[in-house]
């Protein structure tokens, strides 16, 4: 009798089981947006970024006065500030930038005669002392340390200069900041050059490939300047004024980038430190295309700095003079490898405030987010039909839509971007929104950086 | 082992280990459910946990007091219990001892246990930062970073009185229960990525109960009881940030204060009688529960967005039993209609999809959940040896539990509605064996749980960035969940000796 009882309890059981049809364990949604984007951010090492170092004030106030200074150009006419003007957001709003002998500030400044664009787009200098592995369009002053990003400050810089490059400069900023001096287009004139007050260029005598030369004639002219002797002095205190070089000048620099030009309290970094409620639902809808598979800008915009890191062929419009052994075209990076397959790879920038840096590209052949990202939803289609009308008219017929140029281009396009994303115009306006999270409001208006005046007594806006 | 990234997570009582009698545990994911709170002596418990028809005088007065009113003389017990989850999932060791007695028409008794739960997963690889990131060490921004200990001790007291009115066949009894808490099974597997879960808080369960026995071996029992679990958890976790002075990824101490609070009101009536005159008895039970949860656990796993909420839990229950010779059979099958709701509230003005703002407090979504579980007990006992001066007896038992439930979410922000269907099955087989002697009575059980879960979390990993063009580690944050198949292993040598 009991075994017949349990026999049929166990019956019972089975039945039970069997009349259970469609058993699953639970996997499915719905999950949470937040829960949703902050997964899909933990893949691409997107982390909060911390305060940026604390530069003394002598310093700081040493760069401020050389980034405003037009005396340490050739012509004594444009200075760092011509270009990354806190005005307009530490750029110049052109698609590419006017160098010495041009006129005017930001989006008015004119050519002047005889003289021809920088093959480039002037970059914002916001947040340029986060620590990105490159610099430059094209990279070419880098510090790959021991790995790139993880690997530190610690390994020496590459630069055009080579072993001219001098020791004691700490930043990869400051290693930069020795460069645009250099530059005959940008800053320093052209041989034969008079400056403003019709004396001698005396730094475009200098051979292109005298770094040291040229770094020492520019410091000359700025310790014939007694202001800047007690500036200097003041912000080296440890060093005697025999001793200062232009690295010294560019470390300056670098100092007042640093302290003034880091804006990273956006709305987006506000959420990477969980406040969920710091970004709209359109923003985290943005977030999740952006970092999600289908629009896959993280795969180049990735990392703490959400970008940075490497360089893509996006399959910009070529525009403008070109530059290298490329001209009309800039091959970017490939020119800098000397590297066919590297043609037309330029460095994927940091997003952090992009809303505020147009135009965009390396060309500056985009005049809006949007724009952008109705580029990079069909590259191929949408460089065939490149809308030239919304370039300014100067430049207009700079642009280079030939089909051997269209065709090179596309040679080389990155493999990511060769077959159309398929974003609706919703999800382009969700990612625009999701870019626009990344704006600092601190950083929208940086006129406050301007100073009053500069130590040469040189006009500071003009 | 099975093992799936979790997408959705538990309400209500997420990982407060089985629940005693007459509270009705809540699991919206197959989590299993530790045996750390099951440490009480019991004669039932390796027959499947059969209770509805078959009386159990050793387990009985813990689940209502008024059941004391059976123990017939004074009992000293200790039931060392422990537990283990596999691949080292989580451990932990009881040592209750007690005293049952009865003078008179009164009758009482009281427990005390300590407990050591260890943790549910390995505090060093949650430690150890991954490769390109600086570790922090020592204190960081205020937070202890030294790894958690390997075991936290519990302590739990309990006390029961209860009076047999003479003559009239009704008991009244109380009790209450309370336990000192600093490690709770698997909290610490709630926070993926923490170094450090630091528990802290108590629970406070009162019953008041009543028996009515009636001439032909009828009776009645009803139980009304309280609970309050109230738990804060210290989190200290390890955030990665860039570090742009030293251009390096960095660690960063976060500390989290969570609190989890749960009230609940329970009552049970419950009423058995003979079936045939052939050892049949039948009994059936009712249940409610009403329980509220102003504070839960804020948690990366909650992929269901959650603030407080509140269950209605019901049981319907019948049970039979026989009694066989030196055999024991017992069966129960009950059903348990819950209804829970719970949600999400603003933190600060938010912005809706249609263009309106929810203020803060306002609700941003809305969970509804409707729970249709069936349990089903069964159990046998046959004594194998028998005499005037030893009983020895084999017990053996199953306990299928089948949980099914719908999710209607209403999302507020993003004015949508979505809806989700779960289902899975828990078994878990039981054993036992008794010794009784006339000074003695030596028990052991043992369950093994099946279809059950627990959480498991990656530790910080990093990946290179593969490409010709690019440079650089990074950092993956956010260790992604997963339900890892586990079964639970436990087993309790319970002594009781007469007084």
């Amino acid at each position: 009798m009991m075994t017949r009882i349990v026999r049929m309890a166990y019956l019972g059981v089975l039945a039970l089981a069997a009349g259970c049809d469609g058993w699953h364990t639970p996997s499915g949604p719905p999950a949470s947006l937040d829960a949703e984007v902050r997964q899909s951010l933990g893949g691409w090492g997107v982390v909060p970024i911390g305060p940026a170092p604390a530069q003394p004030a002598a310093l700081v106030d040493l760069g401020q006065a050389l980034m405003f200074d037009k005396v340490l150009s050739g012509n004594r006419d444009i200075s760092c500030a011509t270009c990354h003007n806190p005005v307009t957001n530490a750029g110049d709003g052109l698609s590419l930038a006017i160098g010495t002998g041009g006129s005017g500030l930001g989006p008015s400044r004119t050519l002047g005669p005889g003289r021809q664009f920088i093959p480039r787009n002037a970059p914002t200098l916001l947040n340029t002392a986060l620590g990105a592995p490159y610099l430059f369009w094209d990279g070419r002053v880098s510090n790959l340390g021991f790995g790139g990003f993880g690997g530190g400050g610690g390994g020496a810089f590459q630069t055009p200069a080579g072993n001219q490059l001098p020791a004691g400069l700490p930043t990869l900023l400051a290693a930069q900041a020795m460069f645009p001096v250099m530059n005959r287009e940008e800053m320093r004139g052209a041989r034969g050059d008079h400056d403003r007050f019709g004396n001698p260029n005396e730094l475009a005598e200098f051979a292109d490939t005298d770094f040291v030369g040229l770094w020492q004639a520019v410091t000359q002219r700025l310790l014939a300047i007694p202001e800047y002797v007690t500036k200097f002095n003041a912000a080296f205190p440890g060093t005697p004024t025999s001793a200062l070089g232009f690295q010294h000048a560019a470390t300056a620099i670098a100092a007042f980038e640093t302290q003034a030009l880091t804006r990273t309290d956006s709305p987006f970094d506000r959420y990477l430190q969980h406040d969920d409620a710091a970004l709209t639902t359109e923003q985290k809808r943005g977030a999740l295309l952006f970092f999600g598979n289908k629009a896959r800008c993280a795969s180049c915009h990735g990392g703490p700095l959400l970008g940075s890191q490497n360089f893509a062929n996006a399959g910009v419009p070529q525009l403008g003079p070109g530059t290298g052994g490329g001209a009309p075209l800039d091959f970017g990076r490939g020119e800098l490898a000397h590297q066919d397959f590297a043609r037309f790879w330029f460095r994927a920038t940091p997003l952090r405030n992009v809303e505020l840096t147009a135009p965009y590209m390396h060309d500056g052949a985009f005049a809006t987010l949007e724009a952008v990202l109705h580029h990079y939803n069909d590259v191929p289609r949408a460089l065939r039909e490149y809308d030239v009308s919304q370039l300014p008219p100067a430049l207009q017929p700079m642009y280079h839509g030939d089909d051997a140029t269209l065709s090179g281009v596309l040679a080389t396009l990155d493999g990511r971007l060769s077959a159309p994303l398929g974003l609706t115009d919703v999800e382009i306006r969700e990612l625009v929104a999701f870019l626009k999270s990344l704006t600092d409001p601190a950083a929208r208006d940086l006129s406050a950086l301007t100073p009053a005046r500069v130590p040469s007594g040189l006009p500071v806006e003009e | 082992m099975t093992s799936r990234v979790v997408r959705l997570s538990v309400v209500l009582l997420i990982v407060a280990g089985r629940a005693p009698a007459q509270i009705i545990p809540i699991h919206t994911v197959p989590i299993v459910p530790a045996d750390q709170f099951d440490i009480f002596p019991s004669y039932t418990l390796a027959m499947g946990e059969v209770s509805i028809a078959v009386p159990d005088t050793l387990h009985d007065p813990f689940v209502n007091p008024a059941k004391g009113a059976r123990v017939r003389a004074a009992r000293f017990f200790g039931s060392p219990t422990l537990y283990n989850v596999s691949h080292d999932a989580g451990a932990g060791r009881t040592l209750p001892i007690g005293l049952l007695s009865a003078a008179g028409s009164w009758y009482g008794g009281f427990a005390l246990a300590l407990q050591q739960v260890d943790a549910s997963r390995t505090p060093a690889s949650f430690l150890a930062p991954p490769p390109g990131v600086l570790q922090a060490v020592g204190r960081l921004g205020g937070a202890d970073l030294s790894p958690d200990p390997s075991s936290h001790g519990n302590a739990l007291a309990f006390a029961m009185l209860g009076k047999a009115l003479p003559g009239s066949g009704l008991s009244v009894g109380g009790s209450v229960r309370w336990t000192k808490l600093r490690a709770v099974d698997g909290v610490d597997l709630l926070y993926p990525g923490s170094t450090s879960v630091h528990q802290y808080g108590e629970t406070i369960d009162a019953r008041l109960g009543l028996l009515k026995d009636w001439a032909g071996d009828r009776s009645l029992e009803a139980v009304i009881l309280h609970e309050r679990f109230h738990m804060t958890h210290d989190v200290t976790f390890l955030d990665a940030f860039w570090d742009p002075g030293i251009q390096q990824f960095v660690q960063r101490a976060r500390l989290e204060h969570n609190g989890d609070f749960t009230r609940r009101w329970g009552a049970q009536v419950k009423f058995e009688r003979p079936l045939t005159t052939s050892g049949w008895r039948v009994g059936w039970l009712a249940t409610a529960n009403r329980t509220s949860q102003p504070s839960v656990p804020t948690t990366d796993l909650l992929n269901i967005p959650q603030d407080p909420g509140h269950a209605a839990a019901y049981e319907l229950g019948v049970g039979v039993s026989r009694l066989y010779g030196p055999a024991v059979f017992g069966m129960d099958l009950v059903y348990q209609p819950i209804w829970s709701a719970t949600w999400a509230e603003a933190r600060t003005p938010t912005a809706t999809s249609t263009g309106d703002t929810i203020p803060v407090g306002g609700r941003t979504v809305d969970n509804a959940f409707h729970f249709s579980n069936v349990l089903f007990h069964m159990g046998v006992s046959r004594d194998v040896v028998r005499s005037l001066t030893k009983t020895a007896a084999l017990q053996l038992g199953l306990m299928v539990r089948s949980v099914h439930y719908n999710l209607a979410q209403r999302d507020h922000v993003e004015g949508a509605t979505r809806r989700l269907d779960e289902s899975w099955l828990e078994w878990t087989p039981t054993w036992g064996l008794s010794l009784r002697f006339p000074d003695l009575e030596l028990r052991y059980r043992g369950r093994v749980s099946h279809g059950t879960d627990r959480l498991v979390a990656t530790p910080n990993q990093v990946f290179g960035v593969a490409s010709p063009t690019a440079v650089g580690f990074f950092p993956q944050t956010g260790p992604s969940p997963t339900l890892d198949g586990v079964h639970v292993i436990t087993h309790q040598i319970s002594v009781s000796l007469p007084l």
